[in-house]
């Protein structure tokens, strides 16, 4: 089932609560009343039509929402992924860090195999930053570069056309983080001996499940719909240039 | 596990779909090439979707006498399940390896249809289960260990292609893709110890 703009935001939770926490990221909290979608996007001044493909796209991963989404500026998809970022590295990762140190205090788990964990967490960890980082520091400017350059129309010297990172590069980089963090859920699952109070365990292995499946989404946009758009605005600046 | 096609020759929307359904909840990957009209010409269908497994309603097939079961485009053989209800008469059941009763509960269609599919596949591998061979696990020492395909190679003497060969079976079977995970993995099961893994850093940042 889609979600539209009719809909009350409070039954959109009710349909998927695995959404709160996309949609925390447009600014969005609790407390909808009777509102609808539409409603609650105007409250919060937020895009209808950006916030409607991202939580459908995130509902319903066979939901390609290719025309529409790629019509939107690159600017606004980048504000939205550069939130995704801050919510996995402010957020996300420090908790499930948290549950994983809360785990030395167990008695019953043998501490090389919690240091084991911990190491193991803190690679990950540092990976998927560097990743993040690469993405923010060099890919992002880029496109904002890019878009600027056709919103104004100025012919830009070293972007495509030189040896200078184009999109192509990006692509390729995808993929090692995510092998590392479905591994980590398999030593969970599979082969660390969890202790009898397994409360936190299941705590961790759940918050591994729901960043895995954000991070999926994050990567299912990226890849989808940013790839693309940015490739069409390379070939237009191209065109452009060789018009000259 | 290779995917297992499937030709489904039935007219009801609802009944391909609940196949469907119940095939997806068996966990075996399966494609399934849909036919919604009477057959007449059914080794002409059989050379376009090429299946191992064909559900048929016995209606629906007009042509006399036994189904093919061997094709020279196939480098399988076919098997058929008849899609049966109360009024199927014998003589039409009789063509069919196996039955499926449509009007059956949702268990014991199940239970049908896992015994259709072993019946096709064999049990499941040995490669299915997770054990790793002798071989695999002291490769697998040598992964931990933090040793290249080539050094593995020269030590075990074997080519790095088949250590390449080991390395996708022990991945298989563990669920484990990346070196520092293998790594846990060799510790946790006591085949290395922290202490070994220390030293071959060491030995790494030398070389």
């Amino acid at each position: 089932m889609l979600i539209n703009k009719e809909m009350k935001m409070a039954d959109v939770i009710h349909l998927n609560h695995h959404l709160l926490p996309i949609i925390n990221r447009f600014g969005i909290q609790l407390g909808f009343g009777e509102r609808t979608v539409q409603e609650v996007c105007k409250d919060y001044a937020v895009n209808l039509d950006f916030f409607l493909e991202i939580v459908n796209t995130f509902h319903d991963p066979s939901y390609f929402p290719l025309r529409h989404l790629r019509s939107f500026a690159p600017g606004m998809l980048i504000d939205y992924l550069q939130k995704t970022h801050l919510y996995y590295l402010k957020i996300k990762l420090p908790e499930i860090a948290q549950y994983i140190r809360q785990l030395t205090t167990n008695t019953d788990m043998d501490p090389n195999h919690v240091q084991l964990l911990q190491d193991f967490f803190t690679s990950y960890e540092s990976e998927l930053s560097a990743h993040i980082n690469r993405e923010e520091q060099r890919v992002y400017p880029y496109i904002r570069t890019l878009e600027k350059a056709l919103q104004t129309g100025a012919v830009m010297t070293d972007y495509p056309t030189s040896e200078a990172y184009t999109i192509h590069h990006y692509e390729e980089e995808h993929d090692d983080v995510e092998s590392k963090l479905f591994d980590l859920k398999n030593i969970i699952i599979k082969y660390l001996p969890s202790p009898v109070e397994s409360r936190l365990f299941n705590i961790i292995l759940h918050e591994l499940f729901e960043l895995e499946k954000d991070l999926n989404n994050h990567a299912h946009i990226e890849d989808l719909i940013l790839v693309p758009m940015v490739e069409k605005m390379e070939k237009e600046l191209i065109k452009a240039k060789s018009n000259q | 596990m290779a995917r297992l096609n499937i030709l489904c020759i039935e007219s009801s929307f609802l009944l391909r779909e609940g196949l469907k359904t119940l095939l997806g909840q068996m966990g075996k990957p399966f494609s399934m090439e849909e036919c919604d009209v009477v057959v007449d010409d059914l080794a002409k269908v059989l050379r376009k979707a090429k299946p191992q497994l064909v559900i048929a309603n016995p209606d629906m097939l007009t042509a006399i006498g036994a189904f093919p079961r061997e094709m020279p485009e196939c480098d399988h053989r076919i098997f058929y399940t008849g899609l049966v209800n109360e009024q199927t008469a014998d003589k039409a059941k009789a063509r069919f390896d196996f039955l499926l009763p449509v009007h059956a509960d949702k268990l014991s269609l199940s239970r049908r249809l896992e015994e259709i599919l072993t019946a096709i596949f064999g049990k499941t591998a040995d490669s299915e289960t997770g054990t790793l061979s002798e071989r695999e696990l002291s490769i697998l020492k040598h992964i931990a260990l933090g040793l290249t395909n080539s050094d593995i190679g020269e030590q075990l003497f074997i080519s790095p292609h088949t250590v390449m060969t080991h390395r996708k079976n022990i991945t298989r079977k563990l669920g484990i893709k990346t070196v520092s995970g293998l790594t846990v993995y060799a510790i946790l099961n006591k085949l290395i110890k922290v202490e070994e893994l220390q030293v071959s850093d060491r030995h790494e940042a030398q070389l």
